[in-house]
């Protein structure tokens, strides 16, 4: 290989492998040891906040769902089969999240429907549920899906300004994270080596030409 | 030195091009990111631990509303039935000073309840299938528990108490769930057929009836000759008649995994004494009647309803139906 291109090459893969490093040691901060990534919104839309199953059962991970009221009134939580939280919901007001922002850690929320939603609660199609004052977490497992999870307040106030938290856990990204970090480092390393090599032996054989064409002069 | 500037550029211009692009799918599939999964029909709406919950509450509730009075009883009750079989536990209670007491219901603290099927499928209506045993020794109970839509509870809607020596054969396995048969096909006989028939058959004056769908039975024996009984001690005061019909939406066949089905079914009797011109029936020993209508006499006519609910056993494609479970409440009088 020609000493110009090689030393092209190296320069390239010192650059992606700093580049490695540098996402790879990132991600490994924001995941942290327990390899955990949060995605938060507010909505201050009244009614309720629905996580359907293209989010919730993206991922073959359980999804906790943290929810937290301004007012510190009633939080309810729960998730059903999609077609009978569906039936339940009907066309009443509903804040849909509808992505999911990485490394940003922010959710969307979609406002749909008019109309106070009736007490949800009672139904039995809700396979798990949780309840609290101000605040209540959820831990939706995976294997039934698709499945929606149904944000709304426990009593008859109506729910309004209230942040919802999704997290996925899983410990190996924190260690794929700081793997991508070293090999990308090792990369750069060697990169950086080799193109540092190619330009002392491309100075010292431009020497050795000078002198030559001295001596024959 | 121009030349390996524009090539390095142009390396990593073309190197994180193409990667960002293949990246991107490449990173959902490194983390495992998916479509959300179909729904599977062929499953059980819901967990086994959820069926069992909702069972513990409805017989909670029914023993809470048996054993209580007042508004939280009435409140109780309303938890744990619907329809027929609401109606059926508000007349037991009400009639318990005068028949067997509610501390002998069934339903009083039964062991755990037993989950026999749990529905499949995402359609409604849905039903569960359960049984109870009140005491070591005495016959098990079936209980039907209904949820017609998404947003209502299941309640008990249908109990009976199994025929000696009766059994029920195996559903599917519970995480698949049984499905309701809705038109009776693969059945030896349609349900709502069978069951029209059944009712049909133990009218009062008797009709004929040929080729039945269904075997003879001590219950409907028994009420045949009780009605024949009543019209005997009443004759020469007052004509009687006992009419069956089946009360619409109440038949719900629950696929077995045999190819059969248990099928549930209620039926309203009405027992009708027309009084002769100028008799006077004295009704006093009847103290159902007089409890539900208030009459101690009656000169024109008299009428109790009563709450019949039957499950039979319905083969695969041929034979004849048994029946498994039944049993009966009054729940109205009324005289002039």
């Amino acid at each position: 290989m020609p000493a110009p291109a090689r030393r092209a090459l190296g320069a390239v893969l010192a650059v992606l492998g700093l580049a490695l490093a540098a996402l790879g040691a990132w991600t490994a901060l924001k995941l942290g040891p327990a390899g955990e990534v949060h995605f938060s919104a507010t909505s201050k839309a009244t009614g309720a906040i629905v996580v359907e199953p293209g989010i919730l059962n993206s991922l073959n991970l359980p999804v906790r769902i943290k929810a937290t009221r301004g007012d510190g009134g009633a939080v309810w939580l729960a998730a059903a089969p999609s077609t009978d939280a569906g039936a339940v919901l009907a066309k009443s007001a509903v804040s849909t999240v509808s992505g999911v922002h990485f490394p940003a850690g922010t959710l969307d929320l979609r406002v749909s429907g008019t109309g106070s939603l009736h007490d949800i609660s009672t139904a039995d199609i809700w396979r798990v549920s949780s309840k609290g004052a101000g605040s209540a977490e959820l831990l939706v497992g995976q294997g039934r899906g698709p499945e929606t999870a149904v944000l709304t307040s426990g009593d008859a106030t109506a729910l309004t300004n209230v942040t919802v938290t999704l997290t996925w856990a899983q410990r190996p990204w924190f260690f794929e994270a700081l793997a991508a970090a070293v090999i990308g480092a090792i990369v750069a390393a060697f990169a950086l080596n080799d193109v540092s090599n190619s330009r002392r032996t491309a100075r010292w054989a431009h020497a050795v030409r000078t002198r030559r064409s001295r001596v024959r002069t | 030195m121009t030349r390996v500037v524009r090539a390095i550029a142009l390396s990593i211009v073309a190197v994180v091009g193409s990667s960002s692009v293949a990246g991107c799918g490449a990173a959902r599939a490194a983390l495992g990111i998916h479509e959300a999964p179909k729904a599977n029909p062929a499953l059980a709406p819901l967990t086994v631990e959820q069926a069992e919950r909702i069972l513990t509450r409805d017989f909670a509730a029914a023993q809470q509303g048996a054993t209580t009075t007042g508004v939280a009883a009435q409140a109780a009750l309303s938890t744990a039935y619907a329809d027929q079989g609401l109606r059926a536990a508000k007349a037991r209670i009400r009639l318990a000073a005068i028949q067997p007491s509610a501390a002998d219901s069934p339903l009083l603290t039964p062991e755990k309840p037993l989950l026999l099927a749990v529905p499949r499928g995402f359609g409604y209506p849905r039903v569960m299938v359960a049984q109870t045993v009140a005491a070591e020794g005495s016959l098990p109970v079936l209980h039907l528990l209904l949820s017609p839509d998404a947003s209502t509870p299941y309640r008990i809607t249908a109990s009976a108490t199994m025929m000696p020596a009766s059994t029920v054969k195996p559903f599917d396995p519970l995480n698949q769930g049984s499905p309701l048969v809705t038109d009776g096909k693969g059945l030896a006989v349609s349900d709502t057929a069978m069951l029209k028939a059944y009712a049909e058959a133990m009218a009062f004056p008797a009709k004929p009836v040929t080729a039945p769908p269904f075997a003879a039975d001590p219950f409907s024996s028994q009420v045949r000759v009780r009605a024949a009984a009543v019209a005997k001690s009443v004759v020469t005061q007052a004509k009687f008649s006992q009419v069956h019909k089946v009360v619409p939406h109440s038949v719900y066949a629950v696929r077995q995994a045999d190819g059969g089905a248990l099928v549930f079914g209620v039926i309203l009797r009405t027992d009708s004494f027309a009084v002769k011109s100028g008799q006077a029936v004295n009704t006093v020993a009847n103290k159902a009647f007089v409890l539900l209508s208030g009459k101690k006499k009656v000169t024109k006519s008299a009428s109790i309803t009563t709450v019949e609910f039957v499950v039979f056993s319905v083969p695969r494609e041929t034979g004849r139906a048994t029946l498994v479970a039944a049993s009966e409440q009054v729940v109205a009088g009324s005289g002039s």
